[in-house]
């Protein structure tokens, strides 16, 4: 699924290490998810929107709307 | 396994002791085994004594499942292990029909869990690959 967590990330200025360790989650889980190839769980999916302050829709694109 | 997790930190804790347990378990049995005499209840106990460790290491795999929190890793254990189900089972299923019709050397049925355990640890390299 295509997603902005890059986007969010360089905007943040953040490291994938840097936002692994705030969703307590492996790098290679960010590199993973921002590569499109694993989407997350919804609960996992809850917890990246939050920390963007941003709704799941306007982080995660499942090509539908 | 993720080393980093806490859950993969307690993997390694009861893993170490477990698999010390098992070559002692090993050393002692074929050490008992030089008695030709060896027989009855207790022959079967000693027996079956390396088994136990390495029953508890499918256990302790089972528990990281259950307690790795990080989902992605979870996920690549998980299609990792089913990689190895399917590898190991095709593999003992040939050995068996080999052994029946041509008359190959057995393979001990002990056998089966170190090749999971081998073929778990190659299709995890070819599983993480998929997800880069």
């Amino acid at each position: 699924m295509k997603n902005r967590l890059k986007v969010l990330r360089a905007e943040r200025d953040w490291s994938q290490a840097d936002l692994a360790d705030r969703l307590e989650v492996s790098r290679q889980t960010i590199n993973a998810l921002e590569t499109g190839k694993y989407d997350p769980s919804l609960p996992l999916a809850f917890k990246i929107a939050r920390l963007f302050g941003q709704s799941i829709e306007t982080i995660f694109d499942d090509g539908q709307a | 396994m993720n080393k980093h997790s806490e859950a993969g930190r307690r993997y390694m804790r009861r893993f170490i002791p477990t698999m010390i347990g098992y070559v002692a378990a090993i050393f002692g049995t074929s050490f008992a085994f030089r008695n030709p005499d060896l027989a009855g209840p207790v022959a079967w106990a000693l027996a079956i004594a390396p088994a136990l460790p390495v029953i508890g290491v499918i256990v302790i795999m089972g528990l990281y499942v259950k307690e790795e929190t990080d989902e992605f890793q979870r996920r690549v254990l998980v299609e990792s292990m089913l990689w190895a189900i399917g590898l190991t089972l095709s593999a003992t299923t040939v050995a068996g029909f080999l052994e029946m019709y041509l008359h190959t050397p057995p393979l001990q049925s002990f056998w089966a869990f170190p090749i999971f355990c081998l073929t778990m640890g190659l299709s995890q390299l070819f599983v993480r690959r998929r997800y880069r």
